[in-house]
């Protein structure tokens, strides 16, 4: 069995930066296991721009932004085994995976970073009720379909959900000659970021139908339309307000589930809000050196915190194989007003921080509000405090937190209006 | 007979319940009862003939009753079709691929005679088949005496060496009938009085802790069950593609795509069919059209049976939920159909469902919101740590239910050479085995004259293993073989590429998104093709040698692609 010092799972964003990151703090001993034909995950397929505002300070497509990081992978000859599916992976952190060429590969890890990144709901389990026929997609296969293969699904279509994939695959089909009826959005609220329905809704004149879900698919081999209705405040059809819609497609943008097979299975604990393993600050999970990096430990909407996220996962697998994990004191950090979740669920306190060390900590709202201010408690002390012009569901936030203050005590934030 | 007491009886009914109604009838003397006319909905027309059907001395309900829901089809023009001419002659033609058509096709490939199964649809098992929950009932609750009785506990029994020859899937778990209250024990004292008189094998009412003793997730208020031991669960595709397949080995043709137009005879004997392919003469012909059988019956003059579908709706819950649950656990039931409860297929995802409603359309395959509640609730109902979040797919299929509620396996008493194997619903397929047996019986008296057994018949079926189900020794070995198994395709079900070229030319190809799925089950799981529908596609296009435009979910009119945009090269990709 082949030992390696770090694998990491997945080499989309989250994989590729903690890749260049752990080589770029020294270690030399890595390996990045792809399942695809190549590097970057689903940016590849993601041909708009938008991408590394933060990080690169300009507008980037998602192949640019992932080509960033291959070209570090290439220029610091980490190895890569594409087309390679790990297919086994235990708490002691062995690790068996297969592809064409290597045959079945068995590695013992010192240490792994989880980033397989996340899966797209399917019309199922929003309960979109009716028949089975060919032309009901999500997003993420469509813009498959247009962006890597060249292909059309269809000549009509129909839109649910109004996160970014959603609205940005609006676009996409607009401009590839599909005519979008309409956008269509269970919640009150926008599902995406606001600059995504500002650019690929408003200026292609595609309407926006809040509080209105797809409720049954019509047609036997092929879809011929679907019917819409109004929700009430308990997101379920009103009677009455049903509209058929004639279409050929119906693409899903209903949302994202972090892919966590492989966590189960070498007996991570989730979390059952993120649906991701519960991490502390230096992103390891409740299993000795596994750690988790960009969507696989929640649903992020800026690929540049996933990036980072990669990176912090990466300083940890290294401090982690030095043995500079001393004794820690697990702190969990609790969601308090208005916060549905924080991502890392945890703070790594430590003596060992340096003098002015941060953590970032990402967190959902549960509702829209203007003016926020964020603020972090300590034993109900605020150690940190930000401003926020704007709070959604949809966007996450982030703040910094000293952490070479915090040994103990009871964490909390809250998201003040 | 006495014309007037049935139609008095007729009359009385009607006034009941189902007024106001424009009905008339013809009755003969054998108990066969026809109706003409309109009724306001199709479930009154159903309740009707339902009524009827259990009136003494009716024997066989047909109804011509038109109702606004139900949509008449125009009859076919055959004159093109009979241009084409003669295509082939066989000795005996089977109607329907479905697991009753497969299941007589192979027991009839013991003999040395030319068999053709001719089927519809793009693959065998497109029809109710596909979407049975795959239970073999132990038979507690068919009526004594019915055939269902008769070929249900005989076909439970039966399964264990088919199983055995085919290959395919079975386990013999055993299934519960759960109470929650008095009521429901009456139910179930009755249910299993029911079974003695059918001879289920080691039936018996336990207590609610005997039964979560059992099975530990039946819900802590369940305080009664009927325990059968010798029911079990079957994947029903995997059965109907190992009998198919085993028939093909020992002789018999399959033509898909092949839809029968009309029954050809002459001087009261069968002569043969036409199909939209042409005419193929016989000997003689089994009709095992499922849905369809009644229209196959008025085709050969001989319409004794009306088919009125009974949709059932089923749900697969995330594979996360394996071991939950190991038996099938029902409830006390209270219509025509018990409709079923949760249970964990072989291939080890929690099954829930089936629910029964009667719709008009045969092809009404929709899934409303009383029937996802329906499954979905009474899931909730019988068991414990069972989420319904976990739910990843649903479904519908419909059952070929007669208003006799009852199968029909007999020869025609009218033309010579043609069997009815219709009204083939639950247990149908716990029955499959003793029906084939009894239709090879009957073909071969048909036929009239000696049948020489196969000196060389293979009884025996071999699935190649999947790759997921292989030790890490055997997938070594096969990707030294075939580099293509070290590539995973579908990664929620861990296919290979190899396995999806194997089954696309396979004994019967599989050339549809589909017929691929159910061959390997690539897109099955939790994310239901998003990531793989791409590549399976690819394969089939390669593979097939056709444009990635012709690829369809299911046959003809469901492609998937509308139109190229753009001629990439990248990799292997399109």
């Amino acid at each position: 069995m082949r030992e390696i010092e770090l694998v990491i799972i997945g080499g989309g964003p989250a994989g590729l930066a903690a890749a260049v990151k752990a080589y770029e703090l020294g270690l030399r001993d890595i390996l990045i296991i792809e399942r695809d034909i190549e590097l970057g995950g689903i940016l590849q397929q993601c041909i708009h721009d938008g991408f590394g505002l933060h990080r690169f300070g300009k507008q980037l497509s998602g192949s640019s932004y992932a080509q960033k990081f291959i070209d570090k992978v290439e220029e610091y000859n980490i190895p890569v085994y594409c087309n390679t599916m790990v297919i086994e992976l235990t708490e002691d952190k062995k690790i068996t995976a297969v592809s064409p060429q290597e045959g079945l590969l068995h590695i013992q890890a010192k240490s792994i970073i989880l980033a397989m990144g996340c899966r797209e709901r399917t019309r199922s389990q929003v309960r979109i009720l009716g028949t089975r026929p060919a032309g009901v997609m999500t997003a993420g296969a469509v813009q498959r379909y247009i962006n890597i293969e060249g292909w059309k699904t269809g000549n009509r279509a129909v839109i649910l959900g109004s996160g970014d994939i959603g609205l940005i695959m609006a676009r996409r089909m607009t401009l590839e000659g599909i005519f979008v009826e309409g956008v269509y959005e269970v919640m009150p609220n926008l599902g995406g970021l606001r600059r995504n329905k500002a650019q690929c809704l408003d200026d292609y004149n595609i309407p926006l139908h809040l509080a209105t879900t797809v409720v049954s698919v019509h047609g036997k081999q092929r879809v011929d339309g679907v019917t819409v209705a109004k929700v009430g405040p308990d997101r379920m059809p009103i009677e009455g307000t049903e509209r058929y819609i004639p279409c050929d497609l119906l693409v899903l943008s209903v949302g994202l589930i972090p892919e966590n097979e492989l966590s189960r299975n070498a007996g991570l604990e989730l979390h059952p809000i993120t649906k991701g393993p519960i991490v502390d600050t230096t992103m390891m999970s409740s299993v000795d050196g596994i750690f988790v990096a960009g969507n696989v430990g929640a649903v992020f909407d800026l690929v540049d915190y996933v990036s980072l996220t990669g990176e912090v996962a990466a300083q940890g697998a290294l401090s982690y194989l030095r043995g500079q994990r001393t004794h820690s004191n697990s702190i969990e950090v609790i969601a308090g007003d208005n916060v549905s979740f924080i991502f890392p669920q945890n703070f790594y306190a430590t003596k060992d921080h340096k003098d002015n060390e941060k953590a970032t900590l990402y967190m959902r709202v549960k509702k829209t509000m203007k003016k926020v201010r964020l603020e972090v408690t300590c034993n109900g002390q605020i150690i940190a405090t930000k401003k926020e012009r704007f709070a959604t569901p949809p966007e996450m936030l982030s703040i910094d937190i000293p952490v070479d203050k915090i040994l103990d005590g009871q964490l909390k934030i809250n998201v003040l209006e | 007979m006495d014309q007037e007491s049935v139609k008095k009886s007729i009359a009385q009914i009607l006034e009941e319940k189902f007024r106001p109604n424009n009905i008339s009838f013809t009755l003969d003397d054998d108990g066969l009862i026809c109706f003409e006319g309109s009724m306001q909905t199709w479930q009154a027309m159903v309740d009707f003939c339902h009524a009827v059907a259990k009136l003494p001395n009716i024997k066989h309900v047909v109804s011509h009753i038109k109702t606004p829901e139900k949509i008449y089809k125009e009859p076919v023009d055959k004159t093109p079709y009979l241009k084409l001419g003669i295509i082939d002659e066989v000795d005996v033609l089977i109607i329907g691929g479905g697991v009753i058509g497969c299941g007589v096709a192979r027991e009839l490939s013991k003999y040395d005679i030319n068999i053709l199964l001719v089927e519809k649809a793009s693959d065998i098992s497109e029809g109710t088949t596909k979407c049975n929950n795959g239970m073999i009932h132990s038979g507690y609750d068919t009526k004594p005496n019915s055939l269902k009785a008769k070929y249900g506990v005989k076909g439970n029994a039966m399964y264990s060496k088919w199983a055995e020859e085919l290959g395919f899937h079975f386990n013999r778990t055993g299934s519960f009938v759960c109470g929650f209250n008095q009521e429901d024990a009456d139910i179930i004292q009755g249910l299993y009085e029911n079974g003695m008189k059918n001879q289920v094998p080691g039936i018996e009412i336990i207590s609610g802790e005997r039964a979560r003793e059992i099975e530990p997730n039946i819900n802590d208020k369940v305080i009664v069950a009927l325990w059968t031991p010798t029911a079990g669960y079957v994947e029903p595709y995997e059965v109907a593609l190992a009998l198919a397949e085993n028939a093909i080995e020992n002789g018999t043709k399959i033509l898909l795509n092949t839809e029968v137009f009309d029954v050809l005879q002459e001087n009261g004997k069968v002569t043969g069919v036409l199909t939209n392919r042409g005419i193929i003469k016989t000997k003689v012909i089994i009709n095992s059209a499922g849905l369809y059988a009644d229209e196959i019956a008025r085709m050969a003059k001989d319409e004794f049976y009306t088919i009125h579908p009974r949709r059932g709706t089923l749900g697969i819950l995330d594979k996360e939920n394996k071991g939950k649950l190991h038996t099938f656990v029902g409830k006390a039931p209270s219509n025509y159909t018990k409709g079923g409860g949760p249970q964990e297929t072989p291939e080890g995802t929690l099954l829930i469902g089936p629910s029964a409603k009667e719709v008009a359309d045969k092809e009404d395959l929709g899934v409303d919101r009383d029937d996802l509640g329906f499954i979905l609730d009474k899931t909730m109902e019988l068991t414990k740590n069972i989420s319904p979040d976990s739910l990843i797919t649903f479904f519908s299929g419909n059952r070929a239910a007669t208003f006799e509620e009852d199968f029909i396996i007999e020869p025609s008493k009218k033309l010579k050479g043609f069997i009815h194997v219709a009204g083939i619903q639950s247990p149908g397929l716990a029955s499959a085995p003793a029906i084939s047996e009894e239709v090879m019986n009957l073909t071969i008296a048909e036929l009239g004259h000696e049948v020489a057994e196969k000196v060389n018949y293979n009884a025996n079926h071999v699935f190649t293993k999947p790759f997921r189900d292989c030790s890490n020794e055997e997938r070594e070995q096969l990707i030294a073989q075939n580099p293509a198994y070290g590539k995973v395709i579908c990664r929620c079900e861990t296919v290979t590429e190899a396995e999806i070229i194997n089954a696309i030319h396979g004994v019967i190809p599989a050339t549809t998104m589909d017929a691929v799925k159910r061959r390997t089950r690539a897109g099955m799981g939790r994310c239901q093709s998003g990531f793989c529908g791409a590549k399976v596609l690819d394969l089939l296009s390669k593979e097939l040698k056709i444009n990635p435009a012709e690829v369809t979910l299911k046959g003809p009119n469901s492609e998937i692609l509308t139109e190229q945009t753009r001629n990439f090269q990248r990799g292997d990709s399109l």
